[in-house]
């Protein structure tokens, strides 16, 4: 069985070099992108199981990411784990219809608590 | 007193536009560095990592951290502008730029990236508080190494404006392209209307905000060019008469 593919969205880079370091420990193939121009052109190369999301990314934040990502039928049922410093702002019931499975606070998480949360999404 | 307490509330509640910079801005611009140095700290705790891993990451948390200090220092500085004095002496902006590149080097290294300064033929003398002078240059390179994609290197350059009168110092960064249309459409409204300066999306701006007091203070002003492949932020400053004398 292949290893699942997650798409770390990330620009901080090493904060992304971290979660890869998390996620492949565990057996996960991880691939970093900095913007969501990049995820949509790494989604069509690495067809990612799960899509691991920072919010306030260079250039289009996370909400215009998850409106592309809505608007094909291939990319809409992608899971995805927002990854965010703005975990308290925002709301898991708003953001459902957006593929957004799990919101994770990056100010309270534990490297654990991505293993978990992408252990439940992939399911 | 009341002053005093005004100014706290401005800087308790008001946004940055406000004249000070906000706590609720500070934070989120301290948030980043902490979160990175918290979880490499935690997987450190939790052990199992390689040893060339281990120091990795350690040299990670201590650049992180200086930056996080950096940032706190230039807050501190920015808030204090008012009841400090600042001598204005003639600086030689290559010898500053080139402390510069040494001071930030191990950072750029760290992410495979250079910073270079593009040299000059000719000395040039500016008017600035060499400490304050620093501080913008620091924070705007700090900034391009940020945005700086892949191993591209970022560049300071030093030039002559209004017949020599004007010195203006620049970080050039190459980032994330913007299309052509939305960089059409940015170049009219730069060409049709003042505009701002305005940090990256995802930055609240404070930065930007600590560099342009810094550069009122010494009589000069910040500005951004903007490009299809990044953004060049520059500072203007007078220039020295002592020039003559070199």
């Amino acid at each position: 069985m292949n290893a699942p593919s997650i798409l770390i969205v990330e620009d901080d880079e090493w904060l992304a070099e971290q979660h890869s370091r998390v996620l492949t420990k565990v057996g996960y193939k991880a691939t970093i992108v900095p913007h969501a121009l990049a995820a949509i052109q790494a989604i069509d190369i690495v067809h990612p199981d799960a899509i691991i999301l920072d919010v306030l990314l260079t250039g289009s934040t996370a909400f215009a990411l998850l409106h592309e990502l809505q608007s094909y039928g291939d990319t809409g049922d992608i899971p995805i784990i927002l990854c965010t410093n703005l975990a308290s702002e925002l709301s898991i019931d708003d953001l459902k219809l957006y593929g957004v499975r799990q919101i994770l606070d990056k100010t309270t998480m534990t490297p654990s608590d991505l293993i978990l949360a992408l252990k439940s999404v992939l399911l | 007193m009341s002053a005093a307490r005004g100014k706290h509330e401005r800087l308790l509640n008001g946004p940055l536009t406000d004249g000070l910079p906000s706590i609720v801005a500070a934070a989120h611009e301290l948030k980043s560095p902490l979160v990175l140095v918290r979880q490499l700290s935690l997987m450190l705790e939790d052990g199992n990592v390689p040893i060339n891993e281990q120091k990795r990451m350690l040299r990670q948390i201590s650049l992180t951290s200086e930056r996080a200090l950096r940032l706190t220092s230039d807050l501190t500085r920015s808030v204090r502008l008012a009841d400090a004095l600042f001598t204005l002496e003639p600086v030689n902006p290559q010898q500053l730029c080139e402390d510069i590149i040494r001071e930030l080097e191990p950072l750029f290294s760290a992410h495979n990236r250079d910073v270079k300064l593009v040299p000059r033929k000719h000395p040039l003398l500016l008017v600035a508080n060499r400490d304050l002078l620093r501080r913008i240059i620091v924070n705007f390179s700090d900034n391009a190494l940020h945005y700086a994609e892949g191993n591209a290197t970022v560049e300071i350059r030093i030039g002559l404006l209004d017949k020599g009168n004007i010195i203006r110092l620049s970080v050039r960064d190459y980032g994330p392209a913007l299309s052509v249309d939305v960089f059409k459409s940015l170049r009219n409204k730069l060409a049709h209307a003042p505009t701002s300066i305005h940090a990256r999306p995802q930055s609240s701006g404070l930065g930007l905000y600590i560099a342009g007091q810094f550069a009122n203070v010494m009589n000069g002003k910040i500005g951004v060019t903007r490009h299809n492949d990044g953004a060049t932020f520059y500072v203007d400053l007078q220039a020295s008469r002592q020039l003559s004398l070199l």
